[in-house]
C-alpha cells in the first residue's frame, strides 16, 4: 500500500510539472497582449510600450521568462501581477486560495449524502411514483444551466422574498444560495449513479441470501447493498470534483464570492496572465489531490486494486 | 524554497477569513456603492485606471475640481496666473486644507508629488504625462536628481510652475496631491496603511476582491462629510449589483452597459434613476490611407449622411444614448451647443457617391470594418446600412481587443466606429488628441492644416473665451470637411435609493460623496 502510494505521488509531481509547462505555452497563444492591455486607447506609444515590457520582463528570451517563472513558483510569489500594481500574485490570491476549495468541499460532502440518501430511496422504491418522482427532480436539476438557477433563487429568495442575501461573503447566510446551486448537479449525479448500483447490487445472489435469512430491509439495505454501492461511487467522486470546481467559475462570480473562480475570470478579462496561470495550477493541485485520494481511498477498500498494480510492476 | 512568503500568504488568509467573518451589520450612515472590481492601486502616484480613480476621487485632489455639471471649480488652488509668454503658472493654494494625517497642506507637498509621479521606478501613472512641459522633468525622468527644477515653492502658499513650452491647460489637469511627510512616517509601502490625501474621505481598508471602505475626514476643508464613510462593494456582475440594489444591499449603482436596460426598462427604478452623457466622443473613422475611395470628401459625406441615430439610438443602445454631431460632448470645456445636426439623409448620401463616381457603389471595392465582440450589433448594422444606401461592400471583422486598438493606433484600420473618453474636462482632449495631425491617437489619419494651426494657437492661448472660439471653428473645419461624424454619446444610468441625497452623477462618473446625505 505504502509502495502504491508513493508512486502516485512522485507520479503527481510529473503531472504538476506537466502543468506548469502547458500553462506557460498556452499564454504565448493567447491572442492579445498584456501591455496593449494595459494601455488600452493609448496603446501606440512605442516607447512607453518598451518601457513597460522591460518592467515585466516580457522582452527577455522565452527560455529566461520559462526559468523565471519556475523560480517564482518555487520562492513561493508566482512572480508579480500585472494589473496590481507591485504586488506578487500569493497577496492577490492569498484572500481567495481557501474560498474555493471550501465551498467545493462543503458542497461535495452535502451532494454525496444528499445523493446518496436520494438514490437508495428511489431504488428501493423502483417503479413507484416515488422513484418517478425523484428521478424527474433529478433530470431538472441536471438541465437546468447553474446560472439559470442561481438567477431563479436569487430572485425568490433574495429579492422576492428577502430571507437570503443576494452576494457578498463572510456570512454562514451568504454561503446557502450559492452551495445550493452547487450542491444541485453532483447531487442529481450521484443519486442516479446510486440508484443504478444500487438496482444491479439488490439482484445479486447475497442480498438474495440475506433476505432469505430473514433480516430486515433496513439492514439488507445499509448493511449488505450500500457498501458494495460506495466503491464503484467513490471513483466518480474525483470526477464530479472536478466539474464542482468549474461550477465555482461561474457561481462565485454571479454570488460575488472572492474566490479563485472569480479571481480567474477577472484576471483573465484584464489579461493579467500571471495571476491566470497560477490559479490554473492552484486547479491542477486540487484536482489532481482529490484524484489521488480517491484512488487511495479506494485501493484502501478494495485490495484487489493496490494488489493488482503491486504484481503489474 | 522562500518561507516567509508562504507563511504571509496563509496568513493573509486566515485574516480574510478572521475579518470576513466578523463583519456585522453595515453602520447606520455609511454610503454602500458598487465597483466592478479591484482597483489596481490606492496610491495617487502609479494611478491609472478607472476603479481607482472612483475611489481616489474621494480621497484626493488636485488644483481644481469639477461641480455637478463638469465645470471646473477651484479646489486646492484658490487662484492662478500665467507666466510671461504662457511659460508657466503661478498658483495660490488653499490655506487652511489639512491631509488625513493632520499636517497641513502647502506649496512643498505638490511639488513632492510632482517629483513622486516622475522619479523613475516609481511606475508613475496617468498623471504623470502632464508634466512633461515643465523645466527640468527630463532630467527628474532620466534618474539625473530627484529635484523638479521648474516647480518654485515662493512661500507656504504660492508656488510657481516654470515650463519649457507653453501649456495653458496646466490648472485644470486632475492631479492628486499627496502628504510629502507620509513616507517618512509610514515607509515606501505607506499606501498599505494609510491615506495621504485631503479629499473628504480616507482609505480606512481595502479587502481585497471584497470592499474598499472610506471613512469621514474631519476637518476637510470642505465641510466635514455627514455621513459616516463609503463602503465600495466589488460587484463584477452588473446584474448581481442591480439585484443587491433592489434587496437593499447597495444605496447606490452604477449599472454596468448589461444592466442599463432592465434599469430602463423597470418600472420600479422611476423614480431612483439617474442619467448623465458621458464625456466620450464616439465616432466614424474613414481612413483614407487604407481605403482610396475616402480620400474624397464626398464619399465620407456620404457614409456620414448615411447614419440613422435616432435608429441607432432606440435599436442599438435602447434609448440609453444621445446623438453626437460634432467632436465635443457637453460637460466638457469649449462645447458648442449651437453646434449644427447632421440629417440622416439617404437620397442625398446616393448623389453624392454617384457624383463621386460610384453610382449605385459601382467601382467601390469592398472595405473591412473592424471591431471588438462587445460592438458587434452595432457594427453590423451600420455595414447593412452603407451596403443599402450606398451599395458599399463591407465585411465586418470581429478581432480580439487587444490587436484591433493597436492596429486602428497604427492607422491600419480603413472603417471603423470607436471612441474616445476624456481624461479632464476640455475640449481640446478630444480635439488634440483624436484629430490634431501628428497625434498617435489620429487613427482615421486624417489631416488638415488649417485644423492643426487651430489646435497649436488654442494650445497657447491662455483666454478661455477666446481659446473656445478657436475649438469651436477647429470643430466647424473638422465636420464640414467629413473628416469624421460624430455618432452618439453613452448615456450613464445609475440608480439610488430615495433616503440618499446629495449624489451628483457628472459627465466624468460620480462627483465625490462629500455631500451625501443618508435619512435612514
Amino acid at each position: 500500500m505504502l509502495g502504491y502510494a508513493l508512486r502516485r505521488i512522485v507520479g503527481l509531481i510529473g503531472v504538476w510539472f506537466v502543468a506548469i509547462v502547458l500553462t506557460f505555452v498556452a499564454v504565448q497563444f493567447v491572442p492579445g497582449d498584456p501591455i496593449v492591455a494595459m494601455l488600452s486607447d493609448q496603446s501606440g506609444d512605442r516607447a512607453l510600450e518598451a518601457r513597460l515590457r522591460a518592467e515585466y520582463g516580457l522582452d527577455r528570451p522565452l527560455w529566461v521568462q520559462f526559468v523565471d517563472y519556475l523560480r517564482n513558483i518555487a520562492n513561493g510569489s508566482f512572480g508579480l501581477s500585472f494589473r496590481y500594481a507591485q504586488t506578487p500574485v500569493s497577496e492577490v490570491i492569498a484572500g481567495g486560495l481557501l474560498i474555493t476549495p471550501l465551498l467545493a468541499l462543503v458542497s461535495i460532502s452535502i451532494a454525496v449524502m444528499l445523493g446518496v440518501l436520494l438514490g437508495v430511496f428511489a431504488a428501493v422504491r423502483q417503479n413507484s411514483w416515488a422513484d418517478t418522482a425523484v428521478i424527474l427532480v433529478l433530470v431538472t436539476g441536471i438541465s437546468i444551466p447553474n446560472f439559470a438557477m442561481a438567477a431563479f433563487l436569487v430572485y425568490v429568495f433574495a429579492i422576492q422574498l428577502g430571507w437570503l442575501p443576494v452576494a457578498g461573503w463572510g456570512r454562514l447566510d451568504q454561503m446557502l444560495l450559492p452551495v445550493a446551486i452547487l450542491v444541485i448537479p453532483p447531487t442529481a449525479y450521484i443519486a442516479r449513479l446510486t440508484r443504478t448500483y444500487m438496482l444491479e447490487v439488490l439482484s445479486r445472489d447475497y442480498i438474495r441470501t440475506a433476505r432469505a435469512k430473514g433480516l430486515r430491509q433496513r439492514l439488507v439495505i445499509y448493511r449488505h447493498a450500500l457498501r458494495n454501492t460506495l466503491v464503484p461511487l467513490l471513483t466518480t467522486v474525483g470526477i464530479i470534483f472536478g466539474g464542482l470546481l468549474s461550477g465555482t467559475f461561474v457561481v462565485e462570480t454571479i454570488f460575488n464570492i472572492p474566490g479563485l473562480g472569480r479571481m480567474a475570470i477577472e484576471s483573465i478579462f484584464a489579461r493579467d496572465y500571471p495571476v491566470t496561470m497560477t490559479i490554473v495550477l492552484l486547479f491542477t493541485v486540487f484536482y489532481s489531490l482529490i484524484n489521488l485520494i480517491v484512488d487511495l481511498a479506494y485501493a484502501a477498500l478494495d485490495p484487489r486494486i493496490r494488489l493488482g498494480q503491486e504484481r503489474g510492476t | 524554497m522562500n518561507r516567509p512568503t508562504i507563511r504571509a500568504m496563509l496568513r493573509g488568509t486566515a485574516m480574510a477569513g478572521v475579518v470576513a467573518f466578523s463583519a456585522s451589520a453595515v453602520a447606520a450612515q455609511e454610503l454602500r456603492t458598487n465597483i466592478p472590481a479591484d482597483p489596481g492601486m490606492i496610491d495617487p502616484i502609479t494611478y491609472s485606471e478607472l476603479v481607482a480613480g472612483d475611489i481616489l476621487d474621494n480621497v484626493y485632489e488636485g488644483f481644481v475640481g469639477i461641480d455637478a455639471e463638469g465645470n471646473v471649480v477651484p479646489a486646492l488652488a484658490t487662484s492662478w496666473e500665467g507666466l510671461d509668454g504662457n511659460l508657466g503658472f503661478r498658483f495660490t493654494l488653499r490655506e487652511g486644507v489639512t491631509f488625513h494625517s493632520g499636517r497641513p497642506f502647502t506649496a512643498r507637498d505638490v511639488k513632492f508629488t510632482f517629483e513622486q509621479l516622475l522619479i523613475p521606478g516609481n511606475r508613475g501613472g496617468l498623471n504623470a504625462r502632464y508634466l512633461d512641459p515643465i523645466v527640468g522633468a527630463q532630467a527628474v525622468k532620466d534618474g539625473e536628481t530627484t529635484d523638479l527644477e521648474g516647480v518654485v515653492v515662493i512661500d507656504d502658499h504660492t508656488l510657481e510652475v516654470r515650463f519649457s513650452e507653453p501649456d495653458v491647460l496646466f490648472p485644470i489637469y486632475p492631479f492628486y496631491f499627496m502628504d510629502a511627510g507620509v513616507i517618512e512616517e509610514h515607509g515606501e509601502d505607506w499606501f498599505n496603511r494609510v491615506s495621504a490625501g485631503t479629499g473628504p474621505f480616507r482609505i480606512e481598508a481595502w479587502n481585497r476582491g471584497q470592499e474598499v471602505v472610506l471613512s469621514a475626514h474631519e476637518g476637510y476643508w470642505g465641510g466635514t462629510p455627514q455621513i459616516d464613510g463609503v463602503r465600495f462593494v466589488i460587484v463584477p456582475t452588473g446584474d448581481t449589483a442591480v439585484s443587491m440594489y433592489e434587496a437593499g444591499e447597495l444605496d447606490l449603482v452604477y449599472a454596468a452597459d448589461t444592466a442599463i436596460r432592465r434599469i430602463l426598462r423597470d418600472p420600479q427604478f422611476d423614480d431612483e434613476r439617474i442619467t448623465a452623457p458621458a464625456a466620450q466622443i464616439q465616432y466614424l473613422g474613414m481612413n483614407g490611407n487604407v481605403y482610396e475611395p475616402f480620400q474624397d470628401a464626398r464619399v465620407r459625406e456620404a457614409m456620414c449622411l448615411s447614419l440613422d441615430r435616432e435608429a441607432i439610438i432606440q435599436g442599438i443602445y435602447e434609448g440609453a444614448a444621445f446623438p453626437l454631431y460634432g467632436q465635443i460632448t457637453p460637460g466638457v470645456a469649449g462645447y458648442n451647443p449651437d453646434f449644427p445636426a447632421m440629417p440622416h439623409d439617404p437620397d442625398r448620401a446616393r448623389a453624392l457617391i454617384a457624383e463621386a463616381g460610384y453610382p449605385g457603389g459601382e467601382g467601390l471595392p469592398p472595405v473591412k470594418m473592424q471591431t471588438t465582440e462587445p460592438n458587434r450589433n452595432l457594427n453590423l448594422y451600420l455595414a447593412s446600412q452603407f451596403q443599402d444606401i450606398l451599395g458599399l461592400p463591407v465585411e465586418v471583422e470581429i478581432v480580439e481587443r487587444g490587436v484591433f486598438i493597436p492596429a486602428m493606433n497604427a492607422g491600419e484600420v480603413a472603417l471603423f466606429h470607436w471612441g474616445w473618453s476624456a481624461g479632464f474636462p476640455d475640449a481640446l482632449y478630444f480635439l488634440s488628441q483624436v484629430w490634431y495631425g501628428p497625434s498617435p491617437y489620429n487613427r482615421a489619419r486624417w489631416q488638415n492644416d488649417a485644423y492643426d494651426a487651430l489646435i497649436v494657437q488654442a494650445q497657447a492661448t491662455a483666454d478661455e473665451r477666446e481659446r473656445y472660439a478657436l475649438y469651436h471653428e477647429a470643430e466647424r473645419i473638422l465636420i464640414e470637411d467629413f473628416g469624421t461624424c460624430g455618432t452618439t454619446m453613452r448615456m450613464q444610468v445609475a440608480v439610488k435609493k430615495p433616503d440618499v441625497e446629495g449624489v451628483a452623477l457628472t459627465p466624468f462618473r460620480f462627483l465625490h460623496f462629500g455631500d451625501v446625505t443618508i435619512n435612514r
